[in-house]
């Protein structure tokens, strides 16, 4: 998914600017916090999550993604499998939790592609720590976001997380970006 | 660290702790394992067309695994000869020729040096430098099994199929469905911090850890079948450079049990006519499926069917995974996904989904395995584990005797029903054998592409 070349921007500063940013933020919380149930509460029905492979390509970075493999490429069955799995008691993936903070940053709104709905992109920086051994792992990407309007609210119905690192550092994706 | 003692007491099933963690038996490990074993690198459907590359590693060697213009697998060193500059800097693409960033030395993707600027001016043309006949270093040995390329650095080594003997009958059920065999995608790539061993072994026999490790995707309702119950009535093989664990399917009949793993009927009769009898012995009479596998040295496959959609529609996947060493302590996993060339297009989508569901970097098992590797090999740096042997003797008694018997077994290798360490010994056993106090890997000083290429002065 791209941002689409004819996109009319929404300027920093904008009512609906702000309503994306303020989605984005409480997201991010939710994620953070571990409220995983509420943050599937933001997306659509029909919401794709999609996370490609990246790899290191001669000359340009258009197509250092993967076309047929990625981390994620979920629907809503398979994300809210991986949420039901966090309430088990045996995700020991993430038990004991790790500690992560989101931050968001360089928020980028576009109208469209449908009347309803807007195209952002965001930064995303995720900081993990585990345990008491290790240093942080940190990871880095940019998303492009279709966010759909319900009614005063927003819905998350497409992510692609383009990731900045081509072999993780992090051991697993037992969290979202 | 005593190499001798070490050995012996995990040729006993008493496995020094430190073999997870310990730098200086991993510098062994480097030349004797990985420097006389044949490693895969990767599988033909990755390089399908002319030019197409990809570049790996065998611990700190870096191959490019090129498709030259006649279509013939290279496996060559990504290191100019003149400053040993990395020829090739990209993972994946399509090139007819390798240039070197430093100097321009130029290779076609044969290896054959082909450019070397100011040829006549700086080295008097081919008198004072023979470009003729010159390639980058060839790996000493490539051979290919099921589209698995794979390279060994010791020239003499012995040939690929004896070395993987009996092993090669059980990648037939993950590669070999049909004729035409897989395609493969990805691999996905991360590191753990975890001793390479440890993800092999886990491969290679351990059924005893899916009703725990695993609980997770049973309670969520992903996967029926890692019940302590169900996991034990699987036969576990070994046979070659390999073992495995399977899962015991519900009869005795060819078609009835692939369907109830979840393949469709069509997939089913193209194996029903590429299988032997043997393969389909195993399936039908015997009614053993493979699961999870390893080959010595760092390579692993799974075979799983989770249910992967609302209305409960059941769809195996294959996955090949290799644990790339980096340090005594760390690993770089590669994860790829497998299927048939021949499936149908919505079995090859479903089944994407069910690996992505539950293996590779974001699956919901390997998430688990990874949480235990990581923490053995956090524990195994410390003194106290110097004087720690883990008890890997699950399946003998004491005096040694199988607490099963072998059981009768309709394919290669020899074979155990119920949990047991048994593949796990078998699998360390002959990483001992590669280990012991021999020779490093052997090279005719005379033969050796090296020496070929010293010509060039």
């Amino acid at each position: 998914m791209s941002v689409p070349t004819t996109a009319r921007r929404i300027r920093y500063g904008s009512a609906t600017y702000d309503l994306v940013v303020e989605f984005l933020y409480t997201e991010a919380e939710l994620l953070d916090e571990r409220r995983h149930e509420e943050w599937l509460a933001l997306l659509t029905g029909d919401v794709r999550y999609v996370m490609p492979v990246r790899v290191t390509t001669a000359h340009t970075l258009e197509g250092s993604t993967l076309p047929s493999m990625a981390h994620f490429d979920e629907d809503r069955y398979s994300l809210e499998k991986r949420v039901a799995r966090f309430a088990t008691e045996h995700a020991w993936a993430e038990d004991p939790p790790s500690r992560t903070r989101r931050y968001v940053t360089n928020v980028r709104c576009y109208e469209g592609p449908g009347d309803d709905e807007l195209t952002v992109k965001s930064n995303l920086l995720l900081f993990r720590s585990r345990g008491d051994l290790y240093e942080h792992d940190l990871l880095s990407a940019v998303r492009t976001d279709l966010l759909r309007r319900d009614g005063d609210e927003l819905r998350l119905a497409r992510r692609d997380i383009l990731i900045d690192e081509s072999v993780l550092r992090t051991q697993n994706l037992a969290v979202f970006l | 660290m005593n190499l001798g003692d070490v050995l012996a007491d995990v040729r006993r099933g008493m496995i020094p702790a430190s073999v997870y963690s310990d730098p200086e038996l991993f510098e062994l490990e480097k030349r004797r394992v990985f420097g006389r074993a044949w490693v895969h690198l990767a599988h033909e459907s990755e390089i399908p067309e002319p030019g197409d590359y990809v570049v790996r590693r065998i611990v700190d060697d870096s191959f490019i695994v090129s498709r030259d213009e006649d279509g013939q697998v290279r496996v060559l060193l990504n290191m100019c000869l003149h400053r040993g500059m990395q020829v090739c800097r990209s993972e994946i693409g399509n090139a007819s020729h390798f240039r070197c960033p430093y100097h321009a030395w130029t290779y076609k993707n044969s290896g054959e040096l082909v450019g070397v600027p100011f040829h006549k001016d700086a080295y008097g043309g081919e008198d004072g430098l023979r470009r003729k006949g010159v390639t980058l270093m060839p790996a000493p040995r490539v051979d290919t099994y099921a589209g698995l390329i794979f390279a060994s650095l010791d020239e003499h080594a012995q040939d690929l199929a004896d070395y993987l003997g009996g092993f090669r009958f059980y990648l037939d059920f993950y590669l070999g469905q049909s004729a035409d065999g897989a395609e493969v995608h990805g691999p996905q790539r991360f590191r753990v911090k975890a001793n390479w061993k440890i993800g092999a072994e886990n491969f290679a026999g351990d059924t005893y850890h899916t009703p725990h490790t695993h609980a997770s995707v049973v309670d969520i309702d992903l996967f029926s079948a890692p019940k302590a119950a169900k996991r034990k009535e699987g036969a576990l093989y070994f046979a070659g450079a390999g073992g495995g664990t399977t899962y015991k399917l519900p009869t005795q009949d060819f078609r009835e049990n692939l369907r109830f793993i979840g393949y469709p009927d069509e997939m089913i009769d193209v194996m029903g006519s590429t299988w032997d009898a043997q393969h389909r012995a195993m399936v039908g009479d015997a009614g053993f499926m493979p699961s999870a596998a390893t080959a010595l040295p760092n390579l692993s496959f799974v075979h799983n069917w989770p249910v992967v959609d609302r209305e409960g529609l059941v769809v195996p996947f294959i996955s090949i995974r290799q644990w790339q060493p980096v340090s005594a302590t760390e690993t770089e996993v590669l994860s790829w996904f497998a299927v048939d060339k021949n499936a149908p297009q919505w079995y090859k989508d479903a089944s994407y989904k069910a690996y992505l569901m539950c293996f590779g970097s974001s699956g919901m098992f390997e998430q688990d395995d990874v949480e235990n590797w990581t923490s053995i090999t956090q524990m195994a740096r410390g003194q106290m584990a110097e004087r720690l042997n883990l008890h890997s003797r699950m399946g003998l008694t004491r005096d040694g005797e199988p607490v099963t018997p072998e059981i009768d077994w309709p394919a290669p290798g020899r074979a155990y029903t119920g949990f047991s360490e048994h593949n796990q010994r078998s699998l360390l056993g002959l990483w001992c054998d590669l280990l012991d106090d021999a020779p490093d890997a052997q090279v005719d000083p005379a033969e050796t592409p090296a020496a070929r290429i010293a010509t060039l002065h």
